[in-house]
């Protein structure tokens, strides 16, 4: 039996790559498996450099098509296995994330967002945010953390673990270029110090006994003859998602209640908002703050709530406009005026925000 | 045949002049230089180190260079603040962002000057990619397995996981290649405390005695200055350093 990888909790400095693959030992994943694509490298880097010493496996494929496929199999035998990707990786990998949805695999996907479409840049972009949430050809079945700090990476790859293997939903962790190279403090700690308890995985396909003696036989179908069947299918999943909906979904929200407006931000963006708000506040003018931490499925309820009050809402992205789509989908119903502040693909600072802001008041 | 001796006849001249040339360049060292590399882990604080200690030894020399060799992941990297640099005065060879337009993925191409960067007079300081690999670049600048006064410097952060124990450090040291000294630089970015830098100072101090490697230094942010002093908890000099690499993030 391998070591530990953290005894009780320890303060370090990384990047943010290098969290993930640390926080995947310590949820005590058995396997990755993966396909270079930058910004995610260190991820596997790292990955493979602590496998040998804490008795992990890793699969380098041919793509990352491949890639998401073994993580499948991975995950069907019974093992606790992720994979993760970027921008053109992770539109390949869209048909394995598919293939997860429709046969309720519980794989975990790490997404780096980089600048898109296609290769365009290695760096950074919330560009991936409605790949990842509703790409493939399915109905977005799936569970999407949108992290911020190098400590939520930590929290939510190990719960993503948790939220796939307990709700059989695929489950996604979506960072960015920013967050896997920066480098901070955080504090990394194993699970069981915590009180957090890994669910235990168990076989899919291939568990003992002799199926229809021993046990019900397992048959899992992608491939259906009748549109009916399909129809059951994808309503049965539908039922099962709208019924631990409000189970998954997390958000902040910050001094909505008494805003003029309220800044709406996923991911890494909402380090800038919040030091917006928190100045705008110092300066009298009524600014709230609301993160959506789950996109999907994303906290509707929670959102309205924020709105009820509030003249504006300014909806923040390092993209053109795809949370924003998210937020329309959410808020249906809602009048308060929406401004925008969309910089597909660059980053977005707290004074831009607030130069925004003071230039609305105006 | 005649094409062949020809050729030949060639080689051999080229062979004498890199002979000369090496010959200078280690004549040349004899004036005393400082040339140090400084490697580490990633995000180990390798670049903040180096660029603090060109500016540093600006201070007393007229010739000093940096030079950015970090061409493993450059997300932090010298180009955003390439031109302050030299207008105070440092002589920087690094791209700057706008020459790499167009270069795509493989926006981390040598610079030919960076190939030739110890032929340069003067005090030299490079700042080299991290982990093995990074080391391994100095196998692509002319002379630097020949130079004299070329000395590779391991900076050793307790903070990151990977060089947190004893054994892990003594593993790492061990596994890098030609190392001439060790420098502390325990760091947990903002949440960093003295305590934390002192332990680092007795860890590293203890794995450069294991393997028989003189100790640096210890390199701090300068807001501890007046806590700390000048010496370490086990007498090694400190380095105090202004943060530049926040600004640096690609």
């Amino acid at each position: 039996m391998a070591e530990k990888p953290i005894q009780g909790e320890k303060r370090v400095f990384m990047t943010g790559n290098e969290v993930v693959a640390w926080a995947a030992v310590a949820a005590q994943a058995d396997i990755m498996y993966g396909y270079p694509i930058t910004p995610q490298n260190e991820i596997m880097h790292y990955w493979t450099r602590m496998a040998p010493k804490f008795d992990k496996k890793f699969l380098q494929t041919e793509d990352e098509i491949s890639a998401g496929f073994t993580t499948l199999g991975g995950t069907l035998s019974g093992k606790r296995a992720f994979t993760a990707t970027a921008g053109p990786g992770n539109t390949l990998m869209q048909e394995p994330m598919s293939l997860a949805e429709m046969l309720r695999i519980p794989a975990v996907f790490v997404i780096q967002q980089r600048g898109g479409p296609s290769t365009a840049t290695v760096i950074y972009s919330q560009q991936e945010v409605t790949l990842t949430t509703f790409g493939g050809n399915g109905e977005g079945h799936r569970i999407v953390y949108a992290t911020a700090t190098h400590q939520e990476l930590f929290d939510y790859t190990i719960k993503a673990f948790n939220t796939a293997w307990k709700y059989r939903f695929p489950t996604f962790v979506l960072g960015d270029g920013y967050q896997a190279k920066m480098r901070e403090s955080l504090m990394i700690y194993d699970p069981e110090s915590k009180g957090i308890t890994m669910v235990p995985t168990e076989p899919i396909v291939g568990a003992p006994g002799m199926p229809g003696v021993d046990r019900d036989p397992v048959h899992l179908r992608n491939c259906l003859n009748t549109e009916e069947e399909l129809y059951d299918i994808v309503k049965e999943h539908q039922r099962n998602y709208d019924a631990i909906w409000a189970e998954i979904e997390e958000h902040d929200a910050q001094n909505c209640e008494d805003a003029d407006i309220v800044i709406v931000s996923a991911g890494v963006v909402c380090r800038s908002a919040l030091v917006a708000m928190e100045q705008l506040r110092r300066e009298g003018i009524k600014v709230g703050y609301f993160r959506p931490i789950t996109l999907r499925p994303f906290p509707a309820n929670a959102m309205k709530a924020a709105l009820a009050n509030a003249k504006k809402m300014l909806i923040v992205e390092s993209a053109e406009g795809q949370l924003a789509r998210l937020v329309k989908d959410a808020i249906y119903g809602l009048t308060v005026p929406i401004e925008t502040l969309f910089k597909p693909g660059v980053g977005i600072t707290s004074e831009e925000i607030i130069d925004r802001i003071q230039g609305l008041n105006k | 045949m005649l094409f062949r001796e020809i050729i030949q006849i060639l080689k051999i001249q080229l062979d004498i002049l890199d002979t000369i040339n090496i010959v200078t360049l280690v004549g040349g060292a004899l004036l005393s230089r400082i040339v140090e590399a400084y490697v580490g882990e990633y995000a180990s604080g390798k670049s903040e180190c180096a660029v603090n200690r060109a500016l540093h030894l600006l201070e007393t020399e007229a010739d000093v260079t940096l030079v950015d060799l970090d061409f493993v992941e450059p997300f932090y990297t010298l180009r955003p603040i390439r031109e302050e640099l030299k207008e105070r005065g440092l002589g920087v060879v690094a791209w700057v962002t706008e020459e790499t337009l167009g270069l795509g993925e493989t926006g981390s191409l040598m610079k030919p000057e960076m190939r030739w960067v110890l032929r340069r007079p003067g005090n030299i300081i490079l700042d080299i990619g991290y982990g093995v690999k990074g080391a391994q670049i100095l196998n692509l600048i002319e002379g630097a397995h020949e130079d004299p006064d070329l000395k590779i410097f391991a900076v050793i952060n307790s903070g990151r996981p990977l060089t947190s124990s004893f054994e892990d450090v003594r593993d790492y040291i061990l596994g890098l290649g030609p190392v001439h000294g060790l420098i502390n630089n325990s760091h947990l970015g903002d949440d960093t405390d003295i305590a934390f830098i002192q332990e680092g100072a007795k860890m590293v101090t203890a794995v450069a005695k294991s393997v028989g490697l003189p100790m640096i230094a210890t390199c701090a942010d300068e807001r501890f200055k007046t806590d700390l002093g000048e010496f370490d908890v086990v007498g090694n000099p400190v380095r105090y350093l202004k943060r530049y690499m926040p600004r640096t993030f690609w």
